[in-house]
Formats: structure tokens, C-alpha cells, sequence
């Protein structure tokens, strides 16, 4: 089996203070951490429940220094993970006990935009938000908006494929990338995509993107600048219950209309974003449907009209329409708030991040709830709705001896329900750590075989981010399956070390 | 004129070597059970594109792994087995006024939904709503050892595991088999407005350009070169009020860059979209060319096909999706040396300055006097180890991309 080919843990190198001083000399020193205290600040992402503290943090500035260091991890076999900002939620840029952290953060250059081709080429390290800002001026702006875009890089959206609340009708990261340059395990570099949006060959810039940083490190993206829509259109409408919001959902849908976004809040969260921001939405409803309709003012008259009509037939008791772009902000504002404000209702929390067919909303709600009363936990729900990608948020208190077992539980439970749905137990935070031993929930033995071949191919000594993705008997306590003997072996091509 | 026909591109195979699997099972089962080449044939469009595979061991025709296995019309999405042809799917999602929102050239002519999706092949609505890659959201694979593997899901949005989908994309069925394809749905627009005029490679460059900074949602932007000028179609979705203050904005712009327009009736639209898929597809004995680059190199990329080929004694004919940088050149007349010194220098000119270009038909002489491939991209080393990951053997196709992997 090619897993073999990725499991790399007994001939891995460690990083001496020789290796050390090599790094120095070929970055420079003030760009070499080994210090205990400061490796520290590297040792998990924003999912703090899985720490690790790494031997070495090397911070490069060109491809040709990310280069460097790969290539040094290549030759003494070190494991290494590329980091941006660290805001992954699933444990992907985890550093590996001995490894090496790659961190992109150094390397934030962005070129001119070129406008009347709508692209731009920036380093992976530059944040989401500012590629929007540095081409506002020409009325362009990069479409997917992960809520964490003033922070997280374009490097990580590419690495998890992120997407935001508009990915509904502008897709996510791989839509909007054109071009990468890619260091690869083994030290080369090389340009994946180009000028032309069609290649000739296996679409690698594809494969590449939401590989969650196992296959290549992206030291150059090219991405794709969306014009600003004419017009736009908000609305925040209550509902009696989520279930009639969800109907609401379906009409829209069912109505031919593509929205920008359709998110949902239910009681719980709108209590916790309102203690946090005073977005103006509607404390004593039990569901908030926020529509925005984008497009040309024709259109989106057209269709906002009807929308409200639809929220209405599904019985909307209020409906809120932002009159200007500040009221509009307050309304994202306080949506996009919802997972930081949650501190404001429960002391700990987990946040969830399944996909469901969206018709089984209903279905998943009454399952959720029944899950969560037999757990003795509250849970909080906000999603994009248009999408069915939930954002069940599991809340417990630490404090409380055994809570966050079972808030740990109730989750992965949520999780492995959505794939029972037909459905997925990621959209947009990505497997990484956390989620590697619910894959075989959802992927069988051969489909995840086959995924390990393309990471043998990138990556046949598995240094790039180890770990993560695919369960593994340490991090899953899973026995391991029957032996099977790849098909390079069994030509007498590789062998098994 | 005559199209080219499925006999000349499909090669020849001994009675017994053809196959044509029911299921994914029997399909994964055959290839167990099978030993040597194999070709992968869908409808049998686009079975030349890029290196030609000659006399494999074994043919499997996907023509019964066809039909909609589920659609479920409230959640926007279906799955068909790989030998569906896009217009027995479109047929399907008629009635609930929804469709795969796809217009490739060779639709009309039988094109399959895993043909596709192999070829890369993508038309004028690319423009709106992604090409094939974007609206894939799930594959069942089928490797030469017979292995089965799924990637993606039934949801639009999902993160889960590697995207397989896109890597068999544009892979001409040289890395695997591909069984079965979940899609994501869009809603039929409720009307269209096509308008038509004549303008040559810098007037089509700047309305491509003035379009995308209006107020509009364009769904295409195309432009058939004639020889000295060409025409220009642009079409625009959506409801009734937008079409009607659209039709009046584009008209004005369009003037205003010297472009004399035509607006169209339905049916005309019908019978211009139709003529430029036909032109698209070209004729027998043509040699044609993908070449994509950045848009606004229309003019120059127009130019050197023109001069190149004139240089050479042959015609060249461009069919271009002017916002996405997407051009069908056809090269014809002349003999098969014209064509062939035509192409190696287009391709040449085109790469020089970051163009892609994939040879897509073409007659056996011209073959003799080409490479079909051209020099390897930086990723070649890469290719050749996913070729040995998925296809140990070199089973799949095994001159399709001769000599980079
Ligand atoms: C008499 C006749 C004349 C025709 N004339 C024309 C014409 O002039 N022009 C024209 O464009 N079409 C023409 N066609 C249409 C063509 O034959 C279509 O019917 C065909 O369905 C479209 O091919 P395809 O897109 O499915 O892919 P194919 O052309 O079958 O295959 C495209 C590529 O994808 C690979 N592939 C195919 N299926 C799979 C799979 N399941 N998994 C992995 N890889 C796969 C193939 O190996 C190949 O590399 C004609 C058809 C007939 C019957
Ligand atoms: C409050 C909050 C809200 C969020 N909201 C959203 C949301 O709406 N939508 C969404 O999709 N996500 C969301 N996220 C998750 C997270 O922000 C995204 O996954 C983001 O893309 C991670 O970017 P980063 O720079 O922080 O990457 P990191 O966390 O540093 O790394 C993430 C992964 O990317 C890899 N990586 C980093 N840089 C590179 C590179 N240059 N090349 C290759 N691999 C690389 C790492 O190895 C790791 O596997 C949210 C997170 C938080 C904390």
C-alpha cells in the first residue's frame, strides 16, 4: 500500500545546531528561530487543543530561500509544514514534534495588478483582505471572503480551498486562482496553471489547491479579480423557526435566483453576536435568514423583490432591509462576528464545520438538538445556508470535569452525522489534525489509497506535512489494515524500508 | 463542408478488443482481469487531442456506463455514470428548469460528461459559470488495476480529501478511468439577449474589456475572425428589465468603439450560436489549435496566425472567447507541410509569451511532421511520477502525452 511510501517517521532526520547555523547562513540569522520561548508562539493554530512545539521556525523571503530550506529538510529527511497567519481551524499548519515550520509571513509582496486582464500576482504570505484592498481602487476585489480574511493568507486559502459567505454564487479559492508557482518536497519549483485558463495536461493547479500544505508550498499566486457588482442588496428576515427559514432557502432556490449569500442564524447565536457587536438583529426570534442579492441594478431589483416575497410566504414575522452600505456592514459585522462571540455565552466552545444536502436541514436540525440534550450541551448554529455548510458550535465549560470530553464528542458526532446526510464533515476548514480519523467516515479504504498515491507522487518521502489528512494508527488508535502490497513493489520497482 | 467523422478518430481495433462495460463494477473488473493498452472512448470527439493513440489492446466504449443517477432538483445537483452525453443530461434537467451549465462546441456532435471533463473542454458560457473543472463536484475513478476510488462528494461544498476531479481533468484519459460524475447544477436563465457586429481583433479586445468594467453579468464574449475583420456575439442572461436596459447600454458602447451592432431575435441568436459551435469543431483535414493566453493579446495572437500562416501557404481562422483568452485556431488549405511548419511556429510565438497550446485535431500526415506536445512544462518530472503512482503499468493511453509521460 503507498501509505508506506509517506510513512517517514522512523528515518526522520533531527535538526542539529550545525543544521541550524546552515539555515543561518543561507537565510539570515535573525530569520532562524530555535528559541524555546519563541518557537512556542508556533506551536498550534486556532485550533489550541493540539499543541506542538517544533525544532525550528525559518522565515524566507524569496522561492529561492523556501527552496533552500525544503531542500535541506529533503536531504536529512526533516518534516516540515508551511504556516501563514496560523488561523486554520483543523490543525493543518500543526508543526511535527523535531520538524521544521516554514512560515510565509516574510514574504508579502504584491505586484502591480494588471486591470484590464483582472489578475494579480502576490507572495503567499499577503492576507486576504489586503489583495481587495490594493485593487479597490480599480473597482476589482478577490471573491473569497474566509471571515478570517483581515488575517489569514492567500497562502492558507489555498492550502484549505477557503471560501466565505459568498461562495454561493462565486465559488471558492480554486475558482479564482490562475497561476502558482510551487516548491515541491523535493526542492524544485515549478509554475502550475499560466496566462491561459486551459493547460494542456492534468489540471495540477486543481490538485494542488486545498491539499492543505502536503503536497507543494505556494510562493507565488496569481489570482483572479472579480469586478465590484453594480448593486447590492441585504436583508436580514426572522423567522419562527429554523425549519421555516430553511423553506425560505429552498424557495429562493427553487425560485431560479442565485443569491451572493444566504447565511443563518439561530437564537443562541443571534443572543452572542448581539452581546458582541449590537448588529441590530432581532433578539426574540428563534431563526435570522441574512439574503444578499449582488449583480447588475436590474437584476438584483428583480430578484430582491421576490425574495422578500418568498420569506414572507414561509412565514418571515419581520424582515430588515440595510438601506445603505453602513447598514449593510453592521449586519456582516455582527455575522461574521459569530464565532469570537460566542465567549460572550459559554465559557469554552468548539466550532463545527460539516456540509449537509441543504434540503436535509430540517432533518439535521431535530438531530442536532436531540444530540445535544442527551449530551447535557448547549449548541449554537450559524451556516451558510445556501450551501448547507453548518457551523454547529458545541458549547461547554472546561471547568466542568468531563464537559469538554463530551463537547468533543458531540461534535465529531455532528460531524460524522452530516456524512450520514450525504453530506461532508468539512467545507471550508479543511481535515488537517483534528479531522484526519473521521475521513473513513466518509472515504473508503481505496479512495483514500488512491488520494496517498498523488502524495507519493509529490511527495514519496512524506516530509511535507505529515500527519495530517489521512488518519494514522498513532493519532486515530486504529489497528492497522491488512497488509497490501503497492503496485510499484510488487514490479520490483520500489522497496519497502 | 464535411465534419470530421468518429471512423477517422477512432483507431483501429480487432473485433473482440472493444468493450463496453454496464457498470462501474464490470468496468473496474475488465480492467482487473486485462492486461496491455487501453483507450478510453466517450463519444469519440475529441480522441485526438493532443498525442494519438494508435491500435490499443483494448477499447472500452462508455456508451452504457451512460444515464442520470440522481438528480435531486431542490438541492441543485446531480450525478451520471461517465457516458452520459451532455445532451441526454440537459434533456433530464429540462423539465426542472435548472442545467449543467456547460455549452461546449461538441455537444451537439454526442460529447459525454467524463469526455469532458478528460478533454477540459469548455464553451463561450465559461464566461459566467466556470468551466467543467468548477462545476465537478465529485468523480468515481477508475484505475488500471482495477482499483475504485471516489473523490469529492454529493455537495457543493466540501473540502474533504483531495480534489481527484481536478486532476483527471484535461488528462485525456491517460491516468484514469472516469466512471461516474456528480455535478452541480445551475438555474436556467430566464432569458438571453444576443448581440451581434462587426469589429475586428482591437475593437473585440476593447468591448471585452469595456463589458467586463460595465454594470453587466456577460455570459459570453466571442469573436470569429474574417479575413480582414470579424464578427463579434456577445450574449447577456438574465430577467426581463435587465435584458432591456442591457440592450440599450451594450448597443451604445458598442457604437461608441466603432462596432456596428446587430441585435438578434431568439431563434437568429439560436442560429449564430449554432454556426459558431460548428466553427468552433472545424472540418475534415483541418488542423486546430487551443491556445490560451491573457485576453488582451487577441490582437497580437491574431496577427501572428495570420502572418504565420500566409508565410506558410495555408489559412488560419480564429474563434476566440475574447474575456477568457480562449482561442480555437484552425489551420487550413495548403498541404499537410504547410500545416505542419503553421503550427510549430504559432505554438513557438504562443508559448514565448506565456500562452498554453494543446494540438487538437489534425490529419495523419500533418502528425508524421509534428510534435504533438511540444517542449515539457516545468512540471514534467511531476507528471511522470503521477503517471507511475496511477498507472504503473502505462496502460492508460500510453502515447497521449509521448514524450512527457
Ligand atoms: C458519425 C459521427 C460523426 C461525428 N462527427 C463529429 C465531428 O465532426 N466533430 C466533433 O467534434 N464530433 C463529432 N462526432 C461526435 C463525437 O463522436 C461525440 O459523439 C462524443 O460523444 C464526444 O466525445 P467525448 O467528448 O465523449 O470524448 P472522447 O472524444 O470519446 O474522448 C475525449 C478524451 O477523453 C478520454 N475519455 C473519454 N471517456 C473517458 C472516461 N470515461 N474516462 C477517462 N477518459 C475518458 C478519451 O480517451 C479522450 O482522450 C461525431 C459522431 C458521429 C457518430
Ligand atoms: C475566526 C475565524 C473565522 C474563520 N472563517 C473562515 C471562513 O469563513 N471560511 C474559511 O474557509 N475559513 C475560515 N477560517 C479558517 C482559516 O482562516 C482559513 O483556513 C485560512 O485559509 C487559513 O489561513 P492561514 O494563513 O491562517 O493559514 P494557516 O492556519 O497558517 O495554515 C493553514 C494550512 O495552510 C498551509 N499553508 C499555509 N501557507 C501555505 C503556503 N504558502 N503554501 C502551501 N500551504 C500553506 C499550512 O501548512 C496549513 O496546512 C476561519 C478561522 C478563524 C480563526
Amino acid at each position: 500500500m503507498s501509505a508506506q511510501l509517506v510513512d517517514v517517521d522512523h528515518q526522520a532526520g533531527v535538526v542539529t545546531d550545525e543544521l541550524a547555523e546552515e539555515l543561518r547562513r543561507r537565510l539570515t540569522p535573525d530569520r532562524i528561530i530555535t528559541d524555546e520561548t519563541r518557537l512556542r508562539t508556533f506551536e498550534c493554530d486556532a485550533i489550541t487543543g493540539y499543541r506542538v512545539v517544533p525544532a525550528l521556525v525559518a522565515f524566507p523571503e524569496t522561492t529561492e530561500e523556501v527552496a533552500a530550506v525544503v531542500g535541506v529538510c529533503a536531504r536529512e529527511h526533516i518534516p516540515y509544514v508551511a504556516r501563514g497567519a496560523g488561523t486554520g481551524l483543523s490543525g493543518g499548519a500543526l508543526p511535527v514534534a523535531e520538524g521544521i515550520v516554514i512560515s510565509l509571513a516574510r514574504m508579502r509582496k504584491v505586484l502591480p495588478p494588471d486591470v484590464d486582464n483582472q489578475r494579480m500576482t502576490v507572495e503567499p504570505g499577503v492576507t486576504n483582505a489586503d489583495i481587495s484592498k490594493a485593487v479597490a481602487a480599480h473597482d476589482l476585489y478577490f471573491a473569497p471572503d474566509p471571515s478570517s480574511q483581515i488575517v489569514c493568507t492567500i497562502g492558507g486559502n489555498i492550502a484549505e480551498n477557503s471560501g466565505g459567505a459568498h461562495c454561493l454564487k462565486y465559488g471558492f479559492t480554486t475558482n479564482h486562482v490562475y497561476a502558482m508557482t510551487l516548491v515541491l518536497p523535493d526542492a524544485s519549483v515549478v509554475t502550475v496553471g499560466g496566462d491561459g485558463i486551459e493547460q494542456c495536461g492534468p489540471d495540477l493547479r486543481g490538485a494542488v489547491i486545498g491539499s492543505e500544505g502536503t503536497l507543494a508550498i505556494a510562493t507565488s499566486i496569481t489570482v483572479r479579480l472579480l469586478r465590484k457588482p453594480e448593486d447590492v442588496q441585504t436583508m436580514v428576515a426572522d423567522f419562527p423557526s429554523a425549519a421555516q427559514a430553511g423553506e425560505a432557502v429552498s424557495g429562493i432556490i427553487a425560485a431560479g435566483i442565485v443569491p451572493a449569500a444566504v447565511e443563518m442564524l439561530d437564537e443562541l447565536a443571534i443572543e452572542a453576536c448581539e452581546a458582541a457587536v449590537h448588529a441590530g438583529y432581532s433578539l426574540d426570534t428563534a431563526a435570522a435568514l441574512v439574503v444578499e442579492i449582488d449583480g447588475p441594478a436590474a437584476q438584483c431589483e428583480e430578484d430582491f423583490d421576490r425574495v422578500q416575497e418568498i420569506c414572507q410566504e414561509a412565514g418571515s414575522t419581520h424582515v430588515r432591509v440595510a438601506a445603505d452600505a453602513g447598514e449593510r456592514m453592521l449586519i456582516w459585522k455582527g455575522r461574521k462576528a459569530a464565532f469570537a462571540a460566542m465567549g460572550r455565552i459559554s465559557p469554552d466552545y468548539f466550532v463545527q464545520d460539516g456540509v449537509i444536502p441543504r434540503t436535509k436541514l430540517g432533518e439535521v436540525l431535530a438531530r442536532m438538538e436531540e444530540m445535544a440534550s442527551e449530551a447535557g450541551l448547549r449548541v449554537a448554529n450559524v451556516f451558510h445556508a445556501g450551501d448547507g455548510n453548518l457551523h454547529p458550535l458545541v458549547l461547554y465549560n472546561a471547568a466542568t470535569e468531563g464537559e469538554s470530553e463530551r463537547g468533543e464528542e458531540l461534535s465529531t458526532a455532528i460531524a460524522e452525522l452530516c456524512v450520514e446526510m450525504g453530506g461532508s464533515i468539512t467545507g471550508e476548514h479543511g481535515v488537517g489534525t483534528d479531522k484526519a480519523c473521521s475521513m473513513p467516515k466518509m472515504f473508503s479504504e481505496d479512495d483514500l489509497e488512491v488520494m496517498k498515491r498523488l502524495r507519493a507522487a509529490f511527495d514519496p518521502t512524506g516530509i511535507s506535512n505529515p500527519g495530517k489528512i489521512f488518519p494514522t494508527p498513532r493519532l486515530c488508535g486504529e489497528k492497522p489494515g491488512p497488509y497490501r502490497e503497492h503496485p510499484l513493489e510488487a514490479s520490483g520497482q520500489i522497496e519497502r524500508m | 463542408m464535411s465534419e470530421v467523422t468518429t471512423q477517422q478518430r477512432t483507431p483501429a481495433v480487432s473485433a473482440g478488443r472493444e468493450k463496453r462495460p454496464s457498470s462501474t463494477s464490470e468496468a473496474a473488473e475488465l480492467l482487473r482481469a486485462t492486461q496491455g493498452s487501453v483507450l478510453l472512448r466517450g463519444g469519440a470527439t475529441k480522441l485526438d487531442w493532443a498525442g494519438r493513440v494508435d491500435e490499443p489492446d483494448l477499447l472500452i466504449d462508455t456508451s452504457d456506463l451512460a444515464g442520470v443517477l440522481t438528480h435531486n432538483p431542490a438541492d441543485m445537483t446531480a450525478s451520471v455514470g461517465g457516458g452520459t452525453r451532455l445532451t441526454e443530461l440537459q434533456r433530464h434537467l429540462k423539465g426542472d428548469g435548472q442545467w449543467l451549465a456547460l455549452d461546449p462546441p461538441t455537444a451537439e456532435t454526442g460529447a459525454t460528461v467524463a469526455g469532458l471533463l478528460a478533454a477540459g473542454d469548455s464553451g463561450p458560457s465559461r464566461l459566467r459559470y466556470g468551466g467543467i473543472r468548477d462545476l465537478v463536484i465529485g468523480v468515481t475513478l477508475i484505475l488500471a488495476d482495477g482499483t475504485v476510488a471516489r473523490a469529492g462528494g454529493h455537495v457543493i461544498k466540501n473540502v474533504a480529501g483531495y480534489d481527484l476531479a481536478k486532476l483527471v481533468h484535461g488528462s485525456l484519459g491517460s491516468l484514469a478511468m472516469i466512471a461516474e460524475v456528480v455535478v452541480r447544477l445551475h438555474p436556467r436563465p430566464s432569458g438571453a439577449l444576443t448581440i451581434t457586429g462587426t469589429a475586428d481583433a482591437d475593437q473585440a479586445t476593447a468591448a471585452a474589456v469595456a463589458i467586463a468594467a460595465g454594470p453587466f453579468e456577460p455570459s459570453a464574449v466571442e469573436w470569429i475572425s474574417q479575413s480582414g475583420s470579424g464578427t463579434l456575439l456577445v450574449k447577456t442572461e438574465g430577467a426581463a428589465g435587465y435584458l432591456d436596459s442591457s440592450r440599450s447600454q451594450l448597443t451604445s458602447m458598442l457604437d461608441g468603439l466603432g462596432v456596428t451592432t446587430r441585435q438578434l431575435s431568439d431563434e437568429d441568436a439560436e442560429t449564430s450560436w449554432q454556426e459558431h459551435a460548428a466553427a468552433v469543431r472545424g472540418e475534415e483535414q483541418e488542423t486546430v489549435v487551443r491556445i490560451c493566453t491573457l485576453p488582451t493579446r487577441l490582437g497580437g495572437l491574431t496577427s501572428d496566425a495570420l502572418d504565420i500562416a500566409a508565410a506558410a501557404d495555408v489559412e488560419a481562422r480564429l474563434i476566440s472567447s475574447v474575456s477568457l483568452g480562449m482561442h480555437t485556431v484552425r489551420i487550413r488549405g495548403g498541404d499537410a507541410q504547410g500545416h505542419a511548419t503553421a503550427f510549430t511556429e504559432l505554438r513557438e510565438r504562443a508559448l514565448a509569451q506565456g500562452a498554453s497550446v494543446l494540438l487538437r485535431s489534425r490529419s495523419f500526415e500533418v502528425d508524421e511532421l509534428v510534435d504533438a506536445l511540444g517542449p515539457p512544462p516545468s512540471t514534467v518530472e511531476l507528471l511522470k511520477r503521477i503517471k507511475t503512482q496511477f498507472d504503473p503499468a502505462g496502460r492508460f493511453a500510453p502515447q497521449r502525452f509521448h514524450p512527457w509521460y
